[in-house]
């Protein structure tokens, strides 16, 4: 299981901001200005790919923070 | 039935036909829209698209695609005992496109002539069903002609594409081998819900509604859930290619080439990283050519492979994947085969 800080870092890099977005645990995923369906499928496939852990759409949905998106890991 | 062999079937040759017009996702698109649809496009990896001209079809192009094929096959029109179209972009509701081509192609009144409704997985399915009519023996020369007219303005996914491919009967040809499947329960991932029987066309439909965005659009538009088409593309076919090989008694690196639906470049370079797959066994058309849904694969044979395909014989794994939800796999020898250039029209 990756740390919380590695884990954001790729969160970045999967939601692939326009202009850098300082996230945190505690971030709520809705605050974000590039959280929409393409940051989505970029998360899905980055729990897939670099996590092994497969994930839907629903899940997503059912996560506000980046914390709770974190313990789709666990 | 999933897995299945396919003896006496020759792949003979395929042509590929685009429209000559070229959209730009990133020039052809609202100015203020731009830093978003850079974003877009650097995900979906598509640049380019080629959209049908107001008056033509996709029947148009598999014209093109067919008549450039049997003449670079010299293959007379009155040998062909079959014509199979895949496609969701019929002339008409109703009758067969394929019948209606039979016509406009001048082929026997004696040639068996029918549709397929299948998108971007209908490729091997469409072989599958071919071939199993060639394989029966009485068939000996016969046409799939795949494709479908699926772009548009506002979606930066789909592009126009027809295209035409030979089977032959022949005793001596190396086996096919098929993965073949379904799955219903996942319809609404990809579903134009209006026009059918279950919701007819009403006058409400012709009315634009603004979605949570704001962005105006038509009742009857084609739906597509892209986290749920992700999650399945990812899920099935990378176990699928794996089951494949494994009948086909194959190691993956006995393959020379890797072709996939074209879908966009998240889902497949997922597909290709979870097979490890290297990217140059992995044809790609998605940056100039787009989502051509059913002709995706053909397309991508044409202009990544002719050369090579043309060279000798080569082991060729197609993975066509969607819309039903549906997806299926084809493994194949190709040896001699005709590849004419990609055509435009």
């Amino acid at each position: 299981m990756p740390t919380i800080e590695q884990f954001l870092e790729n969160f970045a890099v999967a939601v692939d901001f326009q202009e850098p977005v300082e996230v945190k645990a505690e971030t709520e995923l809705a605050s974000l200005p590039e959280w929409d369906s393409l940051a989505a499928l970029g998360v899905i496939v980055m729990f897939d790919v670099d996590y092994g852990k497969t994930i839907v759409g629903d899940d997503l949905k059912n996560c506000n923070t980046l914390a709770d998106l974190y313990k789709l890991l666990g | 039935m999933g897995l299945s062999t396919l003896h006496n079937v020759r792949f003979a040759g395929m042509a590929s036909c685009v429209p000559k017009r070229v959209l730009s996702n990133l020039e052809d698109c609202a100015p203020k829209l731009r830093s978003e649809r850079e974003r877009l496009v650097r995900n979906i990896g598509i640049h380019n698209r080629r959209i049908c001209a107001d008056w033509q079809l996709f029947s148009d192009l598999a014209v093109d695609a067919t008549e450039r094929l049997l003449q670079e096959l010299e293959w007379q029109k009155d040998e062909i005992d079959a014509l199979i179209v895949v496609t969701q972009s019929p002339d008409y509701p109703i009758p067969s496109t394929a019948i209606i081509l039979q016509d406009r192609l001048k082929l026997s009144q004696t040639t068996i002539a029918f549709d397929v409704n299948l998108g971007c997985s209908g490729y091997p399915f469409g072989i599958h069903l071919l071939g199993s009519m060639i394989a029966a023996g009485t068939i000996k020369k016969a046409l799939l002609l795949v494709g479908d007219k699926s772009a548009s303005l506002n979606d930066p996914l789909f592009s126009d594409a027809a295209t035409a491919t030979a089977l032959e009967f022949d005793a001596n040809a190396s086996p096919m081998y098929f993965d073949l499947n379904s799955d219903g329960s996942g319809y609404k991932a990809i579903i134009k819900p209006i026009g059918g029987h279950r919701e007819p066309y009403a006058i409400h439909h012709g009315i634009p509604y603004k979605d949570a965005e704001g962005e105006l659009h038509m009742p009857d538009e084609l739906i597509l859930d892209g986290p749920a088409v992700l999650s399945f593309s990812t899920q099935r076919v990378p176990p699928a290619v794996v089951r494949a090989l494994d009948y086909a008694g194959l190691e993956k690196e006995a393959v020379d080439h890797f072709v996939f639906h074209q879908a966009n470049r998240l889902i497949n370079e997922t597909i290709r990283k979870k097979l490890g797959l290297p990217t140059e066994k992995v044809p790609s058309t998605l940056k100039d050519f787009g989502n051509t849904s059913g002709a995706s694969l053909p397309v991508t044979m044409t202009v990544c492979l002719h050369d090579d395909l043309a060279k000798g014989k080569r082991k060729v794994l197609l993975s066509g994947f969607g819309i039903g939800l549906s997806w299926g796999i084809c493994i194949l020898d190709i040896e001699g085969a005709k590849f004419p250039p990609l055509l435009e029209s």
